[in-house]
């Protein structure tokens, strides 16, 4: 061997040095390695990380431009490109609350909620303008709802139960946002919320929850048999009052011409009665997403937009607040939009519903598009056979009381609720229900505020909707 | 005649790749400067760094090495990086700490290559490590960590990292040498380096700066982990869950014990305080976003104008101006210093204790770097070796490097190579 060497040392070339070193000497070279691969692995993660947020970096530090929304035809719900005063007015009149924009003045919108999907730029090719976001909801019959409403203010929501496609969603009063927000101290209260998301005194649209309860825990035979006598107003064991809407009653009632009439004093005494026993009507709440007594619920999300869970209080089956909360009245609150999912469940008789969603794909920049569908469904929330014996009831409610929605094989329960507004007390008119007919398979709630009896009727509103939407689909 | 460990061709070739490398960067930064006089002195820096360098290599050494490639590689990158930061302008006390970063690579490599002369070198390092802490415990003013000579300012605590990894890498065949205290049996080398590491902890707490503590607890990590593994053919699974549940109970004594800035660190939300703490790792965020793959384009970037921009974080300053794709190829390169150790694994145990802390030291300083100022974990401001700016970091770093090239290209003695192996 020649190498190069001095009176005290050797130096030896790599390639001929003894690689066999002692095991616990190479473990320098493992540790390294492992350093070396979690080091690499973290690496990549955070180039993962980076690409794929950084639209919502971009979007949070305010230094992009946003696309378009568009309905299911390809209107334009919102522009991002141009400025909306460049659209007419009254072209987002009807989704302005709902929608939303990018001003910073909603919070709880589709835009607002997904900004980072909507923002036009991705990684590789920066802003270029070209995002489009697609939606399921029908402009065309949003409009005919939201024009349906007349001078009255409300809500209106309703999707399809088979694909979980939102269809409509509207909230009166609403911002125009082509106008801006220059006058937003003389807007109308509730301009700028989507009153289908926020809880609301439900009425006797919550005797559907009731029944639901009772059903599956006493069975529909025992329930469908149950006979009592309506005078226009019942005593209960504490010695409160009942009222019913009739003040000369109904007289005797079974379940589905008290359900049909929406009777008061029958709800209150099978409440009071314990053939459903409060704790089974409690667990079924809790089951469908109440929040009982304050016990913690989840909210709920569609699309990023939040919507808190419904609540109520239930005591004592015998005392007038337990009775009057599973009316649907008193401390009771529920969102049109979880009224609505509720009636999803039953629509497609398993108790679970598939969960609505609004947006259906995006085009990023770049022209890649992507799905945006679920087919999720939601918890069992209440049994099928008690879906399916609801199902029967409320289509019966049809045939007795709403002659106009018959063609769309519908089943519906309205309600009104008496609402304490800070000491205003005025009465909302509710209809929740669904529609089987294929062309048309719609869950639905809609919501007319401070309803007189001369003003447009829930079941007017609910026959605009089906029209157009079975046009529309 | 001298025998190489790599054929005739391999230097010219190694130095040729260099070159390309450097010059298809100078192209960019032609294509967005145009020719003046600044980009005619950067060039012609990094272009005779290169070449000088390595005909002063292939003189001394006349074998290529991993290690000097990859920092003349390096450093030449960095000058033209920090150099075209924002706008044109030849960083020359950049660029001459880079140079003098690999004249202490030179150094420090000549004093451990042979690893059984620098082991002997124990007492100095103890000593120099001893010293570095009387200088920043009463030189460096209020609590700080910086010494202000007036025309230049040292950062001692960086030159404790070399000389912490020799003290690390100095006793792992001591181990069998016990010692009885109070019916212990204990390896005093062990404690030695224990009493090492609690003397840095406490004095980066003392210091109101705790960025480089995870870098000395690694170093340590390491060394304690070769030291226990010493002779033994395997690690027995009893004395890995010994060491992860020191480690576990470590951390939870440091989670416990860390002040209220730091827990605040690990707590906050950057995008709910994107104008105070958030700020930096925002910026740096928002830019890389900006860059995209490939970069605004060189000298175009706006995060140079945000504090520590050439420091703390660098690593999105390149992004932005050069892309993702170069960022990330530029870590990858630096990765390949501490990789060399797997080319030719080191043939003693000392030079293995010193690759492994090199290795665990610029890692770790790198994660705390990049994924800090990327929000994976809680912001520091450490600096990436031989990219981000600040003379006692390259000098420091140089020295670390000079450990790797020792323990890939060892001087063994006789008396080594027998010891060794054969």
């Amino acid at each position: 061997m020649a190498y190069r060497t001095s009176k005290r040392i050797q130096r030896v070339p790599s390639h001929e040095l003894d690689i066999s070193a002692p095991r616990s000497m190479r473990r320098a070279g493992t540790g390294t390695k492992l350093l070396l691969t979690a080091f690499s692995a973290a690496l990549i993660y955070l180039a993962y990380v980076l690409v794929s947020q950084s639209a919502a970096y971009m979007t949070k530090s305010g230094k992009t431009t946003y696309g378009k929304v568009l309905d299911r035809k390809g209107d334009v719900l919102f522009d991002g490109t141009q400025p909306l005063s460049n659209y007419p007015w009254g072209q987002f009149a009807d989704v302005g609350n709902f929608i939303g924009d990018t001003s910073g003045q909603m919070t709880n919108t589709i835009v607002a909620r997904n900004s980072s999907l909507l923002a036009n730029y991705s990684f590789s090719y920066g802003n270029d303008g070209t995002t489009v976001l697609e939606t399921s909801l029908s402009h065309a019959a949003n409009r005919a709802v939201y024009n349906a409403f007349g001078s009255k203010n409300g809500t209106a929501i309703a999707y399809n139960w088979q694909t979980g496609e939102l269809l409509v969603c509207v909230s009166k009063p609403c911002v125009d946002i082509t106008k801006g927000y220059a006058d937003i101290d003389t807007m109308p209260s509730g301009s700028l919320l989507c009153k289908a998301f926020y809880p609301t005194v439900p009425g006797s649209t919550q005797k559907v929850s009731t029944l639901l309860a009772a059903y599956q825990y006493a069975g529909a035979e025992t329930i469908n048999a149950l006979e009592y006598n309506c005078t226009g107003e019942w005593t209960n064991a504490t010695g409160d009052v009942i009222k019913c809407h009739q003040s000369y009653g109904h007289g005797n009632q079974n379940l589905v011409t008290a359900f049909a009439n929406s009777c008061n004093p029958y709800f209150a005494q099978l409440v009071q009665s314990d053939i459903v026993p409060l704790n089974d009507i409690i667990n079924a709440y809790a089951r469908m997403g109440y929040s009982v007594n304050d016990s913690p619920a989840e909210s709920l999300e569609m699309n990023g937009i939040v919507i808190p869970p419904a609540s109520t209080v239930l005591r004592d089956s015998h005392q007038f607040e337990t009775q009057w909360g599973a009316l649907g009245q008193g401390r009771t609150l529920v969102s049109p939009y979880q009224l609505m999912l509720w009636q999803g469940a039953i629509a497609n008789g398993t108790g679970c519903a598939v969960q609505p969603g609004l947006l259906t794909a995006v085009t990023k920049s770049g022209g890649t598009k992507h799905s945006l569908q679920s087919h999720k469904l939601t918890d069992q929330m209440f049994s099928s056979a008690a879906a399916q014996s609801i199902q029967k009831v409320m289509t019966q409610n049809v045939q007795y009381n709403y002659g106009a929605l018959q063609p769309y094989n519908c089943g519906v329960k309205s309600g009104t609720a008496q609402v304490n507004d800070n000491g205003r007390q005025y009465e909302n008119s509710l209809l929740t229900g669904f529609s089987l007919d294929e062309q048309c398979p719609v869950a639905f709630c809609i919501m007319i505020e401070e309803r007189e009896s001369w003003d447009v009727s829930t079941g007017q509103i609910a026959s605009v909707l089906l029209s157009t939407l079975k046009e529309n689909l | 005649m001298a025998k190489s460990s790599v054929k005739p061709i391999s230097h010219p070739f190694l130095l040729l790749l260099v070159l390309i490398a450097h010059t298809a960067m100078m192209v960019l930064v032609v294509l967005s400067f145009g020719v003046d006089a600044e980009v005619i002195k950067l060039a012609a820096a990094v272009l005779s760094a290169d070449l000088v360098g390595s005909v002063i290599l292939q003189i001394i050494h006349r074998e290529a090495c991993t290690v000097d490639t990859v920092l003349l590689l390096i450093t030449g990158m960095s000058t033209i990086y920090q150099s075209c930061f924002g706008g044109l302008e030849f960083d020359v006390k950049h660029f001459a700490f880079c140079m003098a970063s690999f004249v202490m690579c030179q150094i420090s490599y000549a004093v451990t290559r042979n690893p059984y002369r620098a082991e002997k070198l124990k007492p100095l390092w103890y000593t120099l490590f001893f010293i570095l802490v009387f200088c920043i415990l009463f030189l460096t003013g209020s609590r700080g960590i910086w010494i202000d000579l007036g025309f230049i300012t040292i950062q001692p605590s960086e030159f404790v990292k070399p000389v912490f990894v020799l003290i690390c890498a100095s006793s792992i065949h001591t181990q069998l040498k016990k010692s009885e205290i109070a019916g212990f049996h204990f390896v005093p080398d062990n404690l030695m380096l224990l009493l090492c590491t609690v003397v840095i902890a406490g004095l980066q707490w003392w210091c109101r700066d705790l960025g480089s503590l995870p870098t000395f607890i690694a170093a340590a990590g390491c060394a304690m982990l070769l030291r226990f593994c010493y002779l033994r053919e395997k690690v027995s699974l009893r004395l890995i869950v010994f060491l992860a549940a020191c480690g576990v109970g470590v951390a939870i004594f440091a989670w416990k014990l860390a002040p209220g800035y730091v827990q605040e660190r690990l707590h906050s939300d950057i995008w709910a305080d994107m104008s105070s703490t958030g700020y930096q790792q925002v910026k740096a965020l928002t830019a890389i976003a900006e860059g995209g793959w490939f970069g605004k384009g060189v000298g175009n970037g706006t995060l140079i104008h945000v504090a520590a921009a050439r420091t703390d974080i660098v690593f999105s300053t390149i992004c932005e101006e050069w892309g993702l794709f170069t960022g990330m190829m530029t870590v990858v390169l630096v990765l390949f210093l501490p990789g060399a150790i797997l080319t030719v694994p080191p043939r003693s145990y000392y030079h293995s204790g010193l690759a492994l802390g090199v290795a665990a030291v610029f890692i770790v300083q790198m994660a705390l770097n990049i994924f800090g100022s990327c929000n994976l974990i809680p912001f520091t401001g450490v600096t990436i070796p031989f990219i981000s700016q600040g003379g006692s970091s390259m000098l420091a770093s140089g020295i670390l490097a000079g450990f790797l090239k020792a323990a890939q290209a060892p001087v063994l003695t006789d008396r080594q190579t027998q010891k060794g192996g054969k």
